[in-house]
């Protein structure tokens, strides 16, 4: 497994013009890793894998795969297979002739080519349908038709460009597991683009999260979701509540914020954050949903908060209460269903509490707009 | 711009690449612009016989031009008005003519744009190319056998006592005008079409809901959309009509000449290729002011022409 | 539609018949004269059905030679129009967006550039090219294929160009990065993904080039040399004097587009019907199956009767013999001819008659100088180029009143379809 072929970007800038794509990436992906670019629609993430792939070239900086520069070199001379957003299959090709591209542009005789298409379709559970156009597919179908063409081709490095977006939820959850299945089975490096957090978390050893073209963080995927390095990543990678402030005091690995609603509280620095922040920067402070909890017990003041009740809602797993804190504060709790009802009427005041730990402080920046 | 052409040769290859790089090239230049160019320099020449081309004689010269508005040296006249009036007519005639396919063809442009389609407009649609297909000459053939002395509306006006002789439709230029509409209805069609089948048929609907008349509906509501297609079409019609050859050289009266066929004389039969040239510069000089400024008046752009 | 009033429908259903009339009217009358005997084109009088204008046609060797030379000038414009045309359209599509406008305003022009200064411009360019050069007054840089060729290209590529353009946008780019990707060539991943999705634009353009090619009288008319096309040597013929050959000729090419067009209809029909009922593609460009042939296709139906109706017209042409009904007519017109005196003078009195109605020649032509024969023959269609065609024109008309079976070369109806003419006709059915 690792010894796949791996990818590094150093220092890679892309401009268009004036406008900067990707601004200083410094990427280092390993032989045989699913790495996964997380980011919103327009934050430079498919401009790293053309750029990967050969279809741009950086405007500095350099691409090497497996070590080796590829600077000049276009996609066609590259170890690496990319599967488009929209699939790109050949409408013209029948499904075993698409397969094989690959294999034809380098001169393959037909019957060769054919038994290659029949090992692949049986790997993708397509057995006896190559001789089928692409449009008499079906969408999942079709998906594992490009996988397998990709394949085909014998690559290093598997990019993948969205490649479940244009599927229905059940799909794409099972094309998941297909995925990472088959990804540990042929063993070669994949890169993966979405802006589908769940997708980047389920199935990457490693996300890098992107924003306006600057790659925030690069870890993996519990990292990203419980510690993330920015407010950008901790806004955008599931749900939370963010409470703005000052820092008034650092002890120990956590520090307390002074917000101007909610008064002090309490949680910890992001470990990329450690050392970064001193009294009185601003700084923000993020605890998800599900971290909140009717507080039982008297929890110390300053991890404790008033809240009223504006209404609650039941979501099968959960149920998810939306309040509003002193000065209109607005915050969501999820508590887990575990058999009782915990529907609350509007108006009810509620105290909640959290563990310090699960707070993250980061020092104030730009959020994930909705 | 180098960045331009480097992003070109990644995209397309080397070979590829020049191939069409050549391509466009050789059009571009070897076929639209030099030509156009040659043309234009040959019509400021002294018409001079080939020896002594390129000798002290040939130079520059205003005298072709001079010719069509002036006249042979020595006219008492002062002015060429036997060409002037060729060339005006000319305009007027095509003015006229598109103007003439306007009418005809705006009602079957909205009615085959606005019918749901089916097996029958698809007919209707295939019965309107036809007529294209068939040779420009074969066309106007056919309107002088209909309007000639012994055509059918002739012998038809006779046969019934209408006129007791035929009429000269020829020398009235009734049959060119006729001809003219004739091989250019299809120019002015599809364009209007294209744009009429775009309008979506809700609009008229709410505007017939509204309350108004079939002719507040077209005022205010199809033709403003289809004017893209309007002048688009009236553009072409114009163009042609006024670069029309075979047609006024068929069906053309003998006392009325079209600007083209002054041009043709100049070079299949006077010889002088620099007054033709010059007349011919003329010709698409004035083309091109009328249709930038059709584009300009109506606000359409060159994407729209030809679509 | 359906809420209109009953006026208006009326209104627009005459209104559609009247416009398709004067579309297709000329058309049909043009093919009815092609099977009358009388030696001007005319639908009346009739005088007797004949094939004889065919055989006229057929024996043609200027319009033959001319439909050598409009396949030769037609064959290498659609290669070049197609190419330039393709090479335009992709350039477009990949062009520095500041020069898009510019490149397209320059590649579109020579649409609405007039055809005669097409012509002209060609002429005189490729004549500097070729005194540059210092070759002779024969090189290849005047022949008149050469000059042709290239003046008809400069605007059918246009039209190419706009024909590839439109299937163009509905291209995805990403079939080619992903040809490339898999390690295909520019020159494969363009041969092997993109050039077999511009196929049928590349079809539809070769036969809009063709046409237009073939059809192309404007530009052709300055750079033909030595090599009339079709085109130019059927605008002589009916310049200088015409007879019904030319009808025939129109005739059949009529109804060769007809049955093209036809066949296309039939085609796109089956293709949609296939496609709706969820039929493999595979299966819509397989073989003729007789009972789906022309299940809901109308078009097919008249195209079978169409295809009939045309073998069966040959068919009879083979041994129909005007040659009765000639005898028959020829009587006739000696009956009359002993009525001459009188005709002759209802002949005066209708010249008075006319000379009343016109006036005195305003125009001040050379046809005030001809008398005008009256009526039931053809006027000299003034050709103010040529006064002596006038003479020519004059005497055909002479021709015209004297029985038919006395101009020369036209004896032999029976065989006027003579098997040998056929062949050369078959294969175009």
């Amino acid at each position: 497994m690792s010894s796949g072929v791996g990818v590094d970007l150093q220092d890679m800038w892309i401009k268009f013009g004036d406008f900067v794509a990707v601004r200083e990436a410094n990427v280092n992906i390993k032989g045989g890793e699913f790495f996964s670019f997380l980011g919103p629609s327009g934050c430079g993430k498919t401009t790293i894998l053309r750029a990967v792939s050969g279809f741009l070239e950086p405007s500095d900086g350099k691409v090497l795969i497996g070590g080796n520069d590829m600077a000049g070199k276009g996609p066609n001379e590259r170890p690496t297979a990319l599967i488009f957003q929209n699939l790109a299959l050949f409408p013209l090709m029948k499904v075993w002739e698409n397969i094989t591209f690959s294999m034809e542009v380098r001169g393959a005789s037909a019957d060769e080519r054919r038994k290659r298409a029949d090992e692949l379709l049986d790997m993708i559970a397509l057995s006896g349908q190559g001789d089928k156009l692409p449009s008499e597919l079906s969408g999942g179908q079709k998906q594992r038709v490009a996988i397998a063409r990709a394949l085909c081709a014998q690559p290093d490095v598997l990019l993948l460009d969205e490649p479940l977006s244009a599927l229905d939820l059940k799909l794409r959850q099972h094309m998941r597991t297909e995925l990472r299945e088959i990804q540990k089975r042929v063993g070669i490096t994949f890169i993966y683009i979405t802006h589908d957090q769940g997708e980047a978390l389920t199935m990457s050893d490693s996300v890098a999260v992107m924003k306006a073209g600057i790659i925030d963080q690069i870890s993996d995927g519990k990292s990203i979701y419980d510690d993330p390095a920015t407010a950008f990543v901790a806004s955008f990678v599931g749900e939370n509540n963010v409470f703005r402030g000052k820092i008034s005091k650092i002890i120990d690995g956590q520090a307390i914020i002074d917000t101007n609603r909610t008064g002090l509280l309490r949680g910890r620095v992001s470990s990329m954050a450690q050392g970064k922040l001193s009294v009185g920067d601003d700084a923000m402070m993020f605890i998800r949903p599900e971290a909140l909890d009717i507080s039982e017990e008297k929890s110390a003041s300053d991890t404790r908060i008033i809240a009223n009740v504006r209404h609650s809602e039941f979501e099968g797993q959960s149920y998810n209460v939306f309040m509003e804190g002193s000065a209109g504060k607005e915050m969501k709790m999820a508590l887990t269903n575990r058999g009782e009802t915990r529907l609350y009427d509007a108006d009810v005041e509620l105290t909640l509490g959290y563990d310090a730990n699960q707070a993250v402080i980061v020092p104030a920046g730009e959020l994930a707009s909705e | 711009m180098n960045g331009f052409m480097k992003e070109y040769f990644r995209r397309n290859g080397m070979l590829l690449g020049w191939t069409l790089l050549f391509l466009v090239g050789f059009w571009v230049i070897m076929l639209i612009i030099l030509p156009q160019i040659s043309m234009l320099d040959f019509s400021f020449r002294n018409h001079l016989p080939p020896p002594e081309m390129g000798g002290p004689k040939d130079t520059y010269t205003l005298v072709n031009y001079k010719f069509l508005i002036f006249g042979a040296q020595g006219n008492e006249d002062g002015y060429n008005k036997v060409d002037l009036l060729v060339f005006l007519r000319t305009l007027i005639a095509a003015a006229f003519v598109t103007i003439l396919d306007l009418l005809i063809c705006y009602p079957i442009a909205y009615y085959l744009g606005q019918s749901k389609g089916g097996g029958y407009i698809r007919i209707l649609v295939l019965l309107l190319i036809i007529p294209y297909w068939i040779n420009e000459i074969l066309r106007a053939f056919a309107f002088r056998i209909i309007f000639g002395d012994s055509g059918v509306i002739n012998e038809f006006l006779m046969l019934f006592s209408i006129i007791d002789s035929p009429i000269d439709f020829i020398r009235a230029n009734i049959a060119l005008y006729a001809g003219l509409s004739y091989a250019y209805i299809l120019l002015m069609i599809f364009p209007m079409y294209n744009v009429i089948e775009s309008l979506d048929r809700n609009q008229i609907e709410a505007a017939r809901d509204m309350g108004a008349s079939w002719y507040m509906i077209h005022k205010r509501v199809v033709i403003p959309f289809a004017k893209p297609g309007i002048s688009s079409g009236c553009t072409m019609v114009f163009m042609l009509s006024a670069g029309a050859l075979a047609a006024p050289q068929i069906l053309g009266g003998p006392s009325s000449l079209w600007f083209t066929q002054l041009i043709y004389q100049w070079f299949n039969q006077g010889g002088n290729w620099p007054q033709g040239s010059a007349y011919a510069v003329v010709l698409l000089l004035t083309c091109i002011v009328i249709v930038l400024s059709v584009m300009r008046i109506f606000k359409v752009n060159m994407g729209d022409i030809g679509k | 539609m359906k809420t209109e009033s009953p006026l208006i429908r009326f209104g627009l259903a005459i209104y559609l018949v009247l416009f398709f009339t004067y579309l297709l009217g000329p058309l049909v009358l043009m093919g009815i004269t092609a099977f009358n005997s009388a030696s001007f084109p005319q639908v009346t009088p009739w005088e007797v059905f004949s094939f004889e204008w065919f055989t006229t046609l057929f024996n043609d060797k200027r319009i033959l030679s001319g439909i050598g030379n409009s396949l030769i000038v037609g064959f290498f414009t659609v290669i070049l129009s197609v190419a330039m045309g393709l090479a335009g359209a992709l350039m477009l599509t990949q062009i520095w967006p500041k020069l898009r406008a510019t490149f397209y305003t320059v590649i579109i022009a020579p649409i609405l550039i007039p055809g005669v200064v097409l012509g002209i411009s060609t002429l005189v360019f490729w004549d500097r090219v070729n005194i540059m050069l210092g070759l002779s007054d024969d090189s290849f840089l005047r022949n008149g294929i050469f000059l042709t060729v290239l003046g008809q290209a400069t605007f059918i590529s246009s039209y190419c160009m706009l024909v590839f353009v439109a299937r163009l946008q509905r291209y995805d780019l990403g079939l080619t990065e992903a040809a490339l990707d898999l390690g295909a060539t520019h020159v494969q991943a363009f041969r092997k993904i993109q050039l077999p999705f511009l196929m049928p634009a590349v079809g539809s353009a070769a036969v809009l080039a063709f046409l237009a090619s073939f059809e192309n009288y404007n530009t052709t008319t300055f750079t033909f040399q030595d090599y009339p096309t079709l085109t130019i040597e059927l605008a002589q013929k009916v310049r200088y004097g015409i007879d019904p050959s030319v009808s025939a000729l129109a005739f059949i090419i009529v109804v060769i587009t007809v049955f093209f067009a036809l066949l296309n209809e039939v085609k796109t029909r089956r293709a949609q019907l296939a496609i709706a009922n969820g039929a493999p593609v595979g299966a819509v460009s397989g073989s003729f199956k007789m009972p789906g042939f022309f299940s809901g296709n109308p078009a097919a139906v008249v195209l079978t009767l169409f295809v009939a109706v045309v073998v069966g017209t040959i068919a009879y042409s083979q041994f129909y013999d005007p040659e009765p009904a000639k005898a028959v007519l020829l009587k006739e017109k000696r009956a009359a001819q002993q009525l001459r005196i009188k005709a002759l003078q209802e002949r005066v009195r209708l010249q008075r008659l006319e000379k009343k109605l016109k006036g005195p020649d305003i125009f001040g032509s050379g046809n005030s100088k001809v008398p005008q024969p009256p009526s039931k023959s053809a006027s000299p269609f003034g050709n103010v180029f040529a006064p002596t065609n006038l003479e020519k024109a004059a005497g055909t008309n002479k021709d015209e009143k004297k029985p038919a079976p006395k101009k020369p070369g036209t004896s032999a109806f029976g065989n006027v379809f003579a098997p040998t003419n056929l062949e050369k006709a078959a294969p175009k059915e």
